[in-house]
């Protein structure tokens, strides 16, 4: 066992340069598949399904985008008077789609009351807006951009200042967070709004209420309903081809580090076809040469996986402190979680094997030594 | 000649053919050779280039099979053998040295020299010491921890030879052993196998283009495309 240590700390030595590019190329695999498997996580998780809510929306007939949305209460009166038994409640939401901090956010203000009622925002930290420029902001977004309670965030050239941090459970859509009339203050809005809200009584269903409400001519001449949850996936088409992606990139990540490992193992192992074969003909049995074999595999997928796993942790920790990622108002959180390292670690390991085992097999059939003849 | 484990000879062969395939074709590369060697003998194979020295070698120390033929190397019969028996063979055997020496160059001349005592299983200390002492024996105490870049061709080819006799072989098979060497080097190289074989009794069988070597073989074997054109009387 000792002289299996020795002989291969004695080989990876002498052959350091190349060891170090085996090592390097090999930590870049790894780096590779922990990078697909985290991103196909941040996906997944970016793309999931949000819940069917108790709430409608209602948003101009012609409007894409809910920014392009124009309202006036009445609608909302309307709606209302056609639906009283399923409708607890109506009222109007102002929204924006606004560059903020070097990143795309939606600004919606909305009365103070729906925050936790209708709108279903749990407050994680701080309090309510209560006075003017004040702000409440989605926990994702808080931590990309580094703000806590009393940070400063300038909206639309005006400083407001972070009083609290909300989770909201039926959107993954990072956004702000302020009372109605600051909005209107905000964007000089005294009438009219962009998305008019219905919040459905418990028992009502939503579809239902949604089909009757759309069939009427008052309404479905001008507007357009929405469960809420849809306008959420209506706003970000990505999110089923989010999923569709995760999946992919998690296979195409295991392939990467499976024959990566073993492709990079076999052809470090081919250079080695000299010391095999002189080592098979002083005597050493196939097995023992696989000892040696896997031993120096072992240490060199090791020290890679080491490598990789650290340089891409780094780069995790750097990229959601100061540069986080996100797609379409969406944030991705990037970490390697213990099921990714430790299914990677256990894939290196194992095609490296895989590796010199196939290898080793094909050199002990090819010629030995040859002498002068 | 008599086959079988009460003949006189440690290596008996008969009527060896060996051919390689290369895509299609067949290249012969030995063709019914006969050879016989007793115990002790310093015994050498000269020919030119594409004689099949090489690969007569070969076949002696069971790195290859033949494709025809019988070949029996003491008692033990390497045509029928298997793979794990011919290894067995070659560690407890035979002993190699090559026209470029074939050392590890991770390892210093004492690490070279002890491979097959590790192959064998052996503890490291006691492989150790015995490697040192081996290379007492070829001169070599005082470049033990020299890898075989720091060693002259002669030096190396010193742990070759030290490397080979570790096991005490009943026989060493040297190819071109001094093919690489300058004549003083050669010379030296050429001294220490016989004074080897005188002292210990191991029997050596070179192949070579050095005419040098004939001067102190008791048995010589001329080849040429692929057949011995000459062989001893009895």
């Amino acid at each position: 066992m000792f002289a299996l240590g020795y002989f291969t700390y004695k080989d990876l030595v002498h052959d350091r340069w190349r060891s170090l590019m085996t090592v390097i190329s090999l930590a870049v695999v790894v780096a590779g598949y922990l990078l697909l498997s985290s991103l196909s996580r941040a996906f997944l998780t970016a793309g999931k399904q949000t819940r069917v809510t108790q709430n409608l929306v209602i948003l101009s007939a012609d409007a894409i985008d809910p920014m392009e949305s124009s309202l006036d209460g009445d609608v909302l009166q309307v709606a209302r008077a056609l639906a009283p038994d399923q409708i607890q409640r109506v009222f109007p939401t102002l929204f924006r789609h606004m560059e903020i901090a070097d990143s795309i956010l939606q600004v919606r203000a909305v009365p103070l009351e729906e925050m936790p009622a209708a709108l279903n925002l749990t407050l994680l930290q701080g309090s309510w807006p209560s006075g003017s420029q004040q702000v409440v902001v989605g926990e994702e977004i808080a931590r990309a951009g580094s703000w806590t309670i009393g940070s400063t965030v300038n909206i639309y050239g005006t400083d407001f200042q972070v009083t609290g941090l909300v989770r909201a459970a039926d959107t993954n859509l990072a956004a702000i967070w302020m009372s109605y009339p600051e909005g209107q203050r905000l964007f000089g809005m005294r009438h009219g709004f962009q998305v008019g809200y219905l919040a459905l009584a418990p028992s009502a269903d939503p579809e239902s209420v949604r089909l009757s409400l759309q069939a009427d001519p008052r309404i479905a001449s001008d507007y357009t309903l929405y469960l809420e949850n849809a306008v959420s996936e209506g706003l970000n088409q990505v999110n089923h081809n989010l999923v569709t992606l995760s999946s992919l990139m998690a296979i195409v990540s295991l392939l990467a580090i499976t024959f990566g490992i073993y492709n990079s193992t076999s052809l470090s192992l081919a250079e080695r076809s000299y010391e095999i074969n002189l080592l098979r003909v002083v005597g050493f049995t196939q097995a023992r040469l696989r000892g040696f074999l896997f031993a120096r595999a072992l240490v060199l997928t090791l020290a890679a996986y080491s490598l990789g796993w650290l340089a891409l942790d780094c780069y995790f920790i750097y990229r959601n402190s100061y540069a986080p990622l996100g797609i379409s108002e969406m944030p991705l959180n990037l970490s390697l979680t213990a099921s990714t390292s430790l299914l990677g670690l256990g894939l290196s390991t194992a095609f490296a094997f895989l590796g010199v085992w196939l290898t080793s097999r094909r050199l002990a059939m090819l010629n030995q030594l040859k002498g002068s003849d | 000649m008599p086959f079988g484990t009460d003949a006189p000879f440690l290596i008996e062969a008969a009527g060896l053919e060996k051919v390689y395939q290369r895509g299609d074709e067949g290249v012969v590369a030995l063709r019914n050779v006969n050879l016989w060697v007793l115990p002790g003998e310093f015994a050498v194979i000269i020919g030119p280039s594409g004689s099949g020295k090489s690969t007569l070698l070969h076949l002696l120390g069971g790195i290859d099979r033949p494709t025809h033929g019988q070949l029996h190397v003491n008692g033990v019969d390497l045509v029928a053998a298997s793979e794990a028996a011919l290894t067995r063979f070659r560690r407890d055997n035979i002993g190699f040295v090559f026209q470029f020496y074939n050392l590890l160059p991770s390892l210093n001349a004492l690490d070279n020299v002890i491979l097959p005592l590790l192959a064998k299983g052996l503890g490291w200390k006691a492989a150790r010491a015995r490697g040192a002492d081996m290379l007492a024996q070829v001169g070599l105490s005082h470049r033990q921890k020299h890898t075989p870049a720091q060693l002259s061709g002669g030096e190396q080819q010193r742990v070759a030879i030290a490397r080979a006799m570790l096991l005490e072989p009943c026989v060493v098979l040297a190819d071109e052993p001094t093919g690489d060497l300058d004549s003083a080097s050669a010379n030296s190289i050429i001294t220490l196998m016989v004074e080897l074989n005188q002292r210990l009794g191991v029997t050596f069988i070179v192949a070579t283009h050095n005419l040098n070597l004939l001067r102190v073989a008791s048995r010589t074997y001329e080849m040429a495309d692929g057949q011995v054109m000459f062989a001893p009387a009895g």
